[in-house]
């Protein structure tokens, strides 16, 4: 009754004189424990309300590969030699018809996709590349998303969120081919992916810029010629995918990259403390040549 | 702003209720009168930076996700910012406010060896603060050498106080503040400004120069 009359909350009755003051804020006793409710799954129960049976599944859709199955091993020096010589011409005739595997999945393809054709798709694939990168540039995520696999996706946009790209596809030097194809099935047997490796050897200019405008690596006006190995794939078995950029192959004799314009710190030896570091005799460690997938 | 609403049953209920809806409305006026736009000029670029803020009051950390467009290569090189914030930690955002005072144009190793060798203890949180920010700026926003930044802005402010009681004699209680803050800093990439001290003379001079140029109105 008093707690009412002086508006004051507190969960044992007060023993106020009538003499004091009126409180308008009185902060919470620290150290007050409070008996919680106990079982409030009984009081729900008691209450009469019904929880729908919660399941604690979710259906994930798989629509890309985890990475690129057999991969193709590009042969050395591919781009290096001219034509006219005679290796480049034994390079030149091996044909994609001397590997039995690559014949047999473009067989496999050709049943579930009627309209897959191995003299077109080269020139698809390049176009896929490049409109994948213009989305990239923009930023389009959506766009993004429908010409690039989900395993691909990160490796374009890591980093890149707060920086400003701009690339540009100058020519094609030499007509894109197929080169590879495999299909690997996921899972269970049936569930088809089609993977398929198309070369191209193209001139383009890049240059990315940081979050400040400054430039970060390459430039606008520098084309390079540029020979690279992606890998299309497409979930076969679906009749909603579409061929889509899974990734690249990095052949263990190519070209190192430009270095970016800010010098960087490399970790020097670790040392005990009565050590001292010899600058003049240490050799900067490189990483072996290995081909690897992008 | 009045407001007549006869809400809840005692008179307490209804004042704290008004306060409430009086914010929430200056909150809604203010956000139609200052829109969130996305602050890069070129409409293709679509998700720039968080639009949505996860909790109230972080504007410190978002000035991070601006995005500037390129530079031309006849423009001077734009120096990079790096906006750090610590939040919520025990200490009083007045004696914090010595210290950032003491920080406020230091170049960050000089402003490290003086929050090291600090007796406050508001010094070890600060120095957790610039070296955090000092890596970040290595790693993310594209600083070249990490000693080349200075303090640009260093503030304290007010975090969320708890309240407790404190007992006095005679029955009476006073309403004690368990305080909290937090502090901020910008980092910007460059030698640290040259303060010009002014002397006494050009002070002078300018007072004198200020009394000349002084102009009689309506005069003949």
């Amino acid at each position: 009754m008093l707690n009412k009359v002086l508006d004051v909350h507190s969960p044992v009755p007060l023993l106020l004189t009538v003499r004091t003051k009126k409180r308008y804020f009185i902060p919470p006793a620290v150290g007050l424990k409070r008996k919680r409710n106990a079982n409030p799954e009984a009081h729900a129960r008691a209450a009469g309300i019904v929880f729908r049976q919660e399941y604690f599944e979710r259906p994930i859709n798989i629509a890309c590969t985890a990475g690129i199955f057999d991969p193709y091993v590009p042969p050395e020096g591919d781009a290096r030699l001219s034509t006219l010589s005679k290796e480049g011409i034994k390079q030149r005739t091996e044909q994609i018809r001397q590997s039995a595997a690559s014949q047999l999945a473009i067989r496999k393809i050709k049943e579930n996709d009627p309209e897959f054709s191995s003299k077109t798709f080269a020139e698809k694939a390049q176009e896929i590349f490049i409109e994948a990168h213009n989305a990239l540039t923009n930023f389009n995520k959506e766009r993004l998303h429908s010409l690039v696999t989900e395993r691909c996706y990160p490796e374009l946009t890591r980093g890149n969120r707060y920086k400003t790209i701009r690339w540009r596809f100058l020519e094609s030097l030499e007509p894109p081919r197929v080169v590879h194809a495999r299909c690997p099935d996921m899972v269970s047997k049936g569930n088809l992916y089609g993977q398929v490796t198309v070369r191209m050897h193209s001139k383009q200019t890049l240059a990315i810029y940081d979050r400040f405008g400054r430039l970060m690596l390459g430039g606008e006006d520098q084309p390079k010629d540029v020979l690279e190995y992606l890998v299309i794939e497409r979930h076969l078995v679906n009749p909603y995918g579409s061929w889509r950029l899974h990734g690249k192959i990095v052949p263990s004799w190519a070209p190192a990259k430009d270095p970016i314009i800010k010098t960087v710190q490399i970790p020097g030896p670790e040392l005990k403390p009565w050590e001292e570091f010899d600058s003049q005799g240490y050799q900067v460690p490189k990483p072996e040549a290995v081909q690897w997938y992008k | 702003v009045v407001f007549q609403c006869m809400v809840g049953g005692g008179w307490r209920d209804h004042k704290c209720t008004c306060y409430l809806l009086r914010n929430h409305l200056i909150q809604r006026f203010i956000s139609k009168c200052f829109p969130r736009s996305p602050w890069m000029t070129t409409p293709q670029q679509l998700s720039c930076f968080h639009t949505s803020v996860s909790l109230k009051g972080r504007r410190w950390d978002q000035n991070n996700l601006k995005v500037y467009p390129p530079q031309l290569p006849d423009e001077p090189r734009r120096p990079a910012e790096i906006y750090h914030s610590k939040r919520q930690f025990k200490y009083s955002k007045d004696k914090l406010w010595y210290l950032a005072k003491l920080v406020r144009g230091l170049s960050i190793d000089e402003a490290l060896a003086q929050l090291e060798f600090s007796d406050k203890k508001g010094a070890k949180v600060m120095k957790e603060a610039l070296l955090e920010a000092q890596e970040m700026a290595v790693k993310n926003h594209n600083v070249e050498y990490k000693s080349n930044l200075y303090v640009a802005e260093s503030l304290s402010g007010k975090g969320k106080y708890l309240k407790r009681i404190r007992y006095h004699g005679r029955g009476m209680f006073g309403i004690m503040d368990r305080v909290y803050c937090h502090y901020f800093v910008k980092l910007v990439e460059g030698p640290p400004p040259k303060k010009t001290e002014k002397t006494s003379f050009d002070a002078a001079k300018e007072y004198v120069q200020g009394l000349k140029k002084r102009t009689i109105i309506h005069s003949l």
